[in-house]
């Protein structure tokens, strides 16, 4: 009699263990079991931060794998948009984008996370290269023996970003005519398709000097000027002052303009509403915004993060997954 | 008589290989409308650069032919150590992608090295100037000119050069009387084949050279600021002027052997 009463009881412990571990099951699965694909459109100037990030993510999720698509931001966000590709997460090279494009149908929240500037990149045998400084620059970019350029602005946003900084320079220096000045002085067979091609330009010595983000400077290890933030299209909080550059670019077919007016390089990035994977692209977004994580990706490569990251509002901070609440300020 | 199944299948290899060349060209050609066309051939820019493209190929096949010729020549009619070598060099540039070819050519015209310090002192300009367009194209073009001409040479027999020689002609009235008059038609074939190579080449160029922009250049950049609706009729003017101007000279040469 004792001995059926105690297998009762011990077949009643192993019934209770397996209900308490299929109950758990689920929750094991939501905190310690991220696993499986996390997809990112991304900027093309986040690619080479990015590819780092995903080395050291997958070496700590070994089940994670993250598939990166890189693109114009613009670009990224109609692949989302009109293509209706699946994709987790979304990284901006203009923040502007998601809140324009993503943002309420597609995403949430838009968390701002680095900056990037424009730079005058250069080297030990560019001309004048042991005398330039950030007061002298453009005196520099004057003289007539000097090869300087810039991207195509109709192809390259680094393009007429370029342009941007010196039409905000002649207003910064208060020296009318600065700018016309400087591009009399830069023949049209100084500008490239992309920005990146003039850095083999400066270093096989065919330009003295080239504009670039910081970030591609840092990257290809050249020297480089850093100009003020009133000019340099890197800090928001001058954004209306950059607004006062307006750059003329081609339109949809030859013949036709458009006007491009100066705005920060602020980056953002947000999870999708209907990311296929949000439990593993959260644990990555954790990862990626963390001031030693991905951030400290970003700064060693040129590309100065927000530490801590930020929100606009206390009430889209509330919208954040609640694993990334802290590692974001509100601030505007 | 009956035909052998190899006649056949060659045949159907024939049709696959001209289908396979003509159906994206026709699809290119006829995909513009007249208007575009028209709208095309009457902007500035898409004249300027197939115009640039035609003179810069055309000064790279005259390059070719005044520094190649004597270098075929040679080649076809002596024999000496190290002439495997050179003829496999001849052939590198065929070889090379073209992106590189640009980036090595810019490596050499910089100021780090000393031909372009040479050059910058001399105030020759290889970047973003016709002569660095000239300097690249010619690069690309040559080996189909040396190539051309030397198979030419080689098809006239020493002997009649060595007639005239014996009757007291010097050597360069020899070629001029004799080799020359023999031997034009594949070197005509050797200019066309280097034009038509250089008059296609991109990705050398546009590393070196983006403005001033040569034909191929600006279809790059319509289609890349613009779309494929007005890259190709520009395309469509290229591949049709080209054309136009290859066939011609190809008439020509023929019209010769018949006589």
């Amino acid at each position: 009699m004792e001995e059926k009463m105690k297998e009762r009881s011990r077949c009643n412990w192993l019934l209770y263990g397996i209900i308490a571990v299929v109950l758990l099951l689920p929750c094991g699965k939501s905190f310690g079991d991220t696993s499986g694909k996390i997809i990112i459109f991304n900027a093309g100037s986040l690619t080479i931060p990015l590819a780092q990030m995903e080395k050291e993510f997958e070496a700590k999720y070994p089940r994670v794998d993250v598939l990166r698509e890189a693109a114009g931001s613009r670009k990224c966000a109609r692949k989302i948009t009109d293509l209706k590709k699946p994709c987790d997460i979304m990284a901006s090279a203009d923040y502007t984008v998601i809140d324009q494009l993503l943002i309420p149908a597609y995403a949430g929240w838009n968390i701002r996370f680095a900056t990037n500037r424009l730079v005058l990149c250069y080297t030990n045998k560019s001309k004048y290269a042991t005398k330039i400084n950030a007061k002298n620059w453009y005196e520099s970019l004057l003289k007539k023996d000097v090869i300087w350029g810039h991207s195509d602005p109709n192809l390259d946003p680094c393009g007429y970003r370029s342009v941007m900084v010196l039409q905000l320079a002649e207003k910064y220096y208060e020296k009318p005519g600065l700018f016309e000045k400087l591009i009399a002085n830069r023949p049209k067979e100084n500008i490239r398709p992309k920005s990146v091609e003039l850095v083999s330009l400066l270093q096989t010595g065919n330009m003295d000097y080239a504009w670039e983000y910081r970030s591609v400077a840092v990257q290809h290890e050249l020297k480089f000027v850093e100009l003020p933030d009133q000019i340099n299209l890197g800090n928001y909080k001058y954004d209306t002052f950059y607004k006062k550059a307006v750059v003329k670019v081609t339109g949809k077919k030859p013949g036709t303009f458009l006007n491009k007016k100066g705005k920060s390089c602020t980056y953002g990035i947000t999870l999708l509403k209907n990311a296929p994977n949000t439990q593993a692209a959260t644990a990555f977004l954790r990862y990626m915004l963390d001031d030693q994580g991905g951030l400290k990706i970003l700064k060693e490569m040129g590309q100065p993060p927000f530490i801590p990251c930020r929100v606009p509002t206390a009430e889209m901070k509330a919208r954040l997954p609640k694993a990334l609440r802290d590692l974001v300020e509100v601030r505007e | 008589m009956k035909r052998e199944p190899f006649f056949w299948i060659s045949v159907s290899c024939g049709i696959v290989i001209m289908a396979f060349i003509i159906l994206p060209l026709l699809q290119l050609i006829t995909a513009p409308s007249l208007g575009m066309l028209k709208e095309t051939i009457q902007d500035k820019d898409v004249v300027r650069s197939i115009w640039l493209s035609i003179y810069t190929a055309g000064l790279a096949a005259l390059i070719s032919f005044v520094l190649g010729t004597p270098l075929a020549y040679l080649l076809a009619r002596s024999a000496f150590r190290g002439k495997r070598l050179v003829e496999s060099i001849i052939d590198l540039p065929i070889a090379i992608p073209h992106p590189v070819v640009g980036i090595a050519i810019l490596s050499v015209a910089g100021k780090n090295y000393w031909i372009g310090q040479i050059l910058s002192e001399l105030g020759v300009r290889i970047m973003g100037s016709v002569t660095g367009i000239v300097t690249v194209l010619t690069f690309v073009g040559l080996p189909f000119y040396l190539n051309a001409t030397k198979t030419g040479f080689e098809g006239i027999s020493p002997r009649l050069e060595k007639v005239s020689r014996s009757l007291g002609a010097s050597m360069f009235s020899t070629f001029a009387r004799i080799t020359f008059p023999l031997a034009w038609r594949s070197m005509l074939i050797g200019l066309i084949m280097c034009c038509a190579r250089a008059i296609s080449e991109f990705g050398a160029v546009v590393i070196v050279a983006y403005h001033p922009m040569i034909a191929p250049v600006l279809i790059y950049e319509r289609f890349e600021a613009y779309g494929l609706k007005y890259s190709q009729p520009v395309a469509v003017w290229l591949v049709s002027i080209s054309l136009i101007l290859f066939f011609l000279l190809r008439i020509l040469t023929l019209h010769k052997v018949k006589e």
